[in-house]
């Protein structure tokens, strides 16, 4: 592609991406940089460029250089900047990368400006340009391929799961006990990760409940998403939405993974316009759901060992599981601590945004977790719970950073550790 | 007429601006309706349990937005300082439109003058106050690596039309009565100033208080100030 095209395909994207709400965030900032620490990449780093405003700024620059009138006759004002500049192309790549989506910025900020979103356009600008993430792009294609070869998987993928069904007969004392795949009409479909870690606990859940399931042959995770390339988050969303079309079940169970239920839930549907035609639940409301229900019963914990629970940015800020894991926390231990602060303004665990997922940002993330270990530290906690996959990911990272000598655990295992059987 | 031609271009600036002020927020607000919609709602949990709450909370947010007090206390006092004072400041210029009988009927024309002076001159400092903040801070890591020059613009435009402000309720001979005569005669189209202005060189000040006015309204609706509005539809996208 010439360069001249391909500034013009830069151009385009920048247009078409700002909607009616990235437009309000780039009219009004008022660059009083109040999100400045509410940003524990800026927090931790000192480094103005991680300055949620700062990241926005960026855009704003190309923005005003294209289709604002006084941004055209007077770019110095605005500091305007052309498309291909190189310094700010480079920079871009840096903070839209690393921003790891927990929106702490946008319950901060005195317009709700919402960072991510921006940042979005970002990495679509990125995108066109040929300058993607490559490690990212590597694994949405992966997944791609895997969607389009299923057959190849799905041998060993059996095999696999018949190998662990005696121990989740053993554990619940239940010799009709199973992990069902491609099972027709069944009520949910269960969409893990890759590994038997985030089948297992489920497994034992869903059969000790009764439920009348069958598990997802694709992982839940969605490497496009992080990308920022809608047209591969759809194509790898779509492998699960057309399964359980297929398999006509009623409902869609998404695994502790914070990101892939917002994918479901909320993205596909901005994605292709339409809602999926079933129920999207998080496991952990499910989980919470069973136990409020009777379907399942925990057992409490005579461990005098502290428990803690790290608020996911993606469960809990982004998705609205607050209250879930607590209730089934407190079901299981009397010593239960919470972090300080949590909830709607819980710290980000620093490994957020398919971070943990890229080399060349372990440094940063672990760095910038510094946060989330001394909260942790702070508890003396023995067990921290988490709800989501990256955020246990970069967790054990910290621990073993910040020698924070603990057991870092999903709700399912959990739960699945003390069911009454 | 008895305006210098300074004053006089001023004043029919004041005509320009207001134009441009309305025909520029009317601008705005119909590139804001027409570009494309979202296509989700991706607001921030928990999110208020009915459209009731909702409508308080997002008035909450505009207003108040009491998160920002934790996160950046002095930001917030000053910010606070300055929004309420200039508003106050607003509200008080409405007494060269019409002098503010309700008031002076129950405490008098003279206790109006004297509260006119006291809280003018309250608001007009705080607001200064609040200016040389937002300034020192601007100059200020890290705040100077995401400023551009269109806050130290707008910035500077407010120091002055406040300082010039305090400066005329401060010193100088001339009255509210005064001033209120100028004002109205700009409002019938035949902009004077009166023998009490005229012979002053408070006009001065006045003018280039106007002036400053002026080009302060015709930029705000190009300008970063637009969030005036635009914070009550970021909020709602907050809440819904
Ligand atoms: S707090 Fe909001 S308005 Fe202020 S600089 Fe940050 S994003 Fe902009
Ligand atoms: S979303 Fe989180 S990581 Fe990204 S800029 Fe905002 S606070 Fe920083």
């Amino acid at each position: 592609m010439l360069d001249s095209e391909k500034k013009e395909l830069m151009i385009q994207t920048l247009k078409n991406k700002v909607d009616k709400q990235i437009l309000y965030y780039l009219d009004i900032c008022a660059r009083c940089a109040i999100c400045r620490d509410a940003c524990h990449q800026y927090k931790i780093t000192k480094d103005p460029k991680y300055i949620p405003a700062y990241r926005a700024e960026l855009i704003r620059r190309l923005y005003k250089k294209y289709f604002s009138v006084l941004g055209r006759m007077f770019p110095n004002i605005y500091e305007a900047k052309e498309v291909d500049d190189e310094f700010l192309l480079s920079e871009l790549y840096q903070v839209a990368y690393a921003c790891t989506g927990c929106r702490r910025c946008m319950y901060y900020c005195p317009f709700s400006i919402d960072t991510l979103q921006i940042l979005s356009v970002a990495k679509a600008i990125l995108l066109s340009a040929g300058m993607g993430n490559q490690i990212l792009q590597e694994l949405s294609d992966a997944a791609i391929a895997k969607g389009e070869n299923i057959g190849i998987f799905k041998d060993i993928f059996v095999k696999m799961l018949k190998e662990s069904e005696p121990e989740i007969r053993e554990k619940i004392k239940d010799k009709n006990a199973e992990i069902p795949i491609d099972k027709k009409n069944a009520d949910v479909l269960y969409v893990a990760l890759s590994g038997m870690h985030s089948i297992l606990p489920a497994a034992i859940i869903f059969n000790k409940a009764k439920i009348n399931w069958t598990l997802s042959m694709f992982e839940a995770e969605n490497y496009g998403y992080f990308l920022g390339d809608s047209e591969k988050a759809k194509t790898i969303a779509d492998r699960i939405v057309k399964e359980a079309e297929r398999l006509n079940v009623k409902e869609v169970v998404i695994t502790e993974c914070g990101h892939a239920y917002r994918v479901i839930n909320f993205f596909y549907e901005a994605w292709t316009g339409q809602a999926p035609p079933f129920k999207v639940t998080a496991l952990i409301d499910a989980i919470s759901r069973y136990a409020k229900e009777g379907l399942i019963e925990v057992n409490k914990n005579s461990s005098s060992e502290i428990v803690t629970y790290h608020d996911p940015c993606q469960v809990g800020r982004n998705a609205g599981f607050f209250d879930e894991p607590r209730y089934l926390i407190n079901s299981i231990t009397d010593n239960f601590r919470e972090l300080t602060p949590n909830r709607t303004k819980s710290w980000c665990c620093g490994g957020g945004g398919g971070l943990v997922a890229i080399p060349e940002m372990d440094e940063f993330r672990i760095k910038t977790g510094e946060i989330k270990a001394n909260q942790i530290k702070e508890v003396q906690a023995g067990i921290v719970i988490s709800t989501c996959e990256n955020c246990r990911l970069q967790i054990n990272s910290l621990n073993e950073r910040y020698e924070l000598n603990i057991k870092v655990k999903s709700m399912m295992e959990f739960v699945a550790e003390n069911l009454k059987v | 007429m008895n305006m210098d031609p300074f004053s006089f271009i001023v004043a029919i600036l004041v005509y320009v601006a207001v134009l441009v002020f309305i025909s520029g927020m009317t601008f705005k607000i119909i590139v804001w309706a027409r570009s494309p919609g979202m296509k989700i709602n991706l607001g921030m949990y928990p999110k208020p349990k009915n459209g009731f709450i909702r409508f308080f909370k997002i008035l909450k947010d505009s207003f108040i937005f009491p998160q920002t007090l934790e996160v950046d206390r002095w930001m917030w006092v000053f910010a606070m300082l300055f929004h309420f004072a200039l508003f106050v400041a607003l509200f008080g210029h409405f007494r060269l439109v019409k002098e503010f009988t309700f008031v002076s009927n129950v405490i008098g024309i003279d206790n109006l003058n004297t509260l006119g002076a006291v809280g003018g001159g309250t608001v007009g400092i705080t607001m200064l106050i609040a200016l040389v903040y937002y300034l020192f801070r601007r100059f200020a890591s890290p705040y100077k690596d995401i400023s551009v020059p269109e806050d130290f613009l707008l910035i500077l435009l407010l120091l002055g039309i406040a300082g010039l402000g305090v400066h005329m309720r401060f010193f100088g001979t001339v009255h509210t009565e005064d001033y209120r005569e100028y004002f109205q005669s700009i409002m019938r189209f035949k902009p004077a100033f009166n023998k009490a202005l005229a012979q002053s060189q408070t006009r001065w000040v006045l003018s280039w208080h106007v002036l400053f006015v002026n080009l302060f309204v015709i930029y705000f609706p190009f300008s970063k100030l637009v969030h005036v509005i635009g914070t009550f539809f970021t909020n709602k996208i907050r809440s819904e």
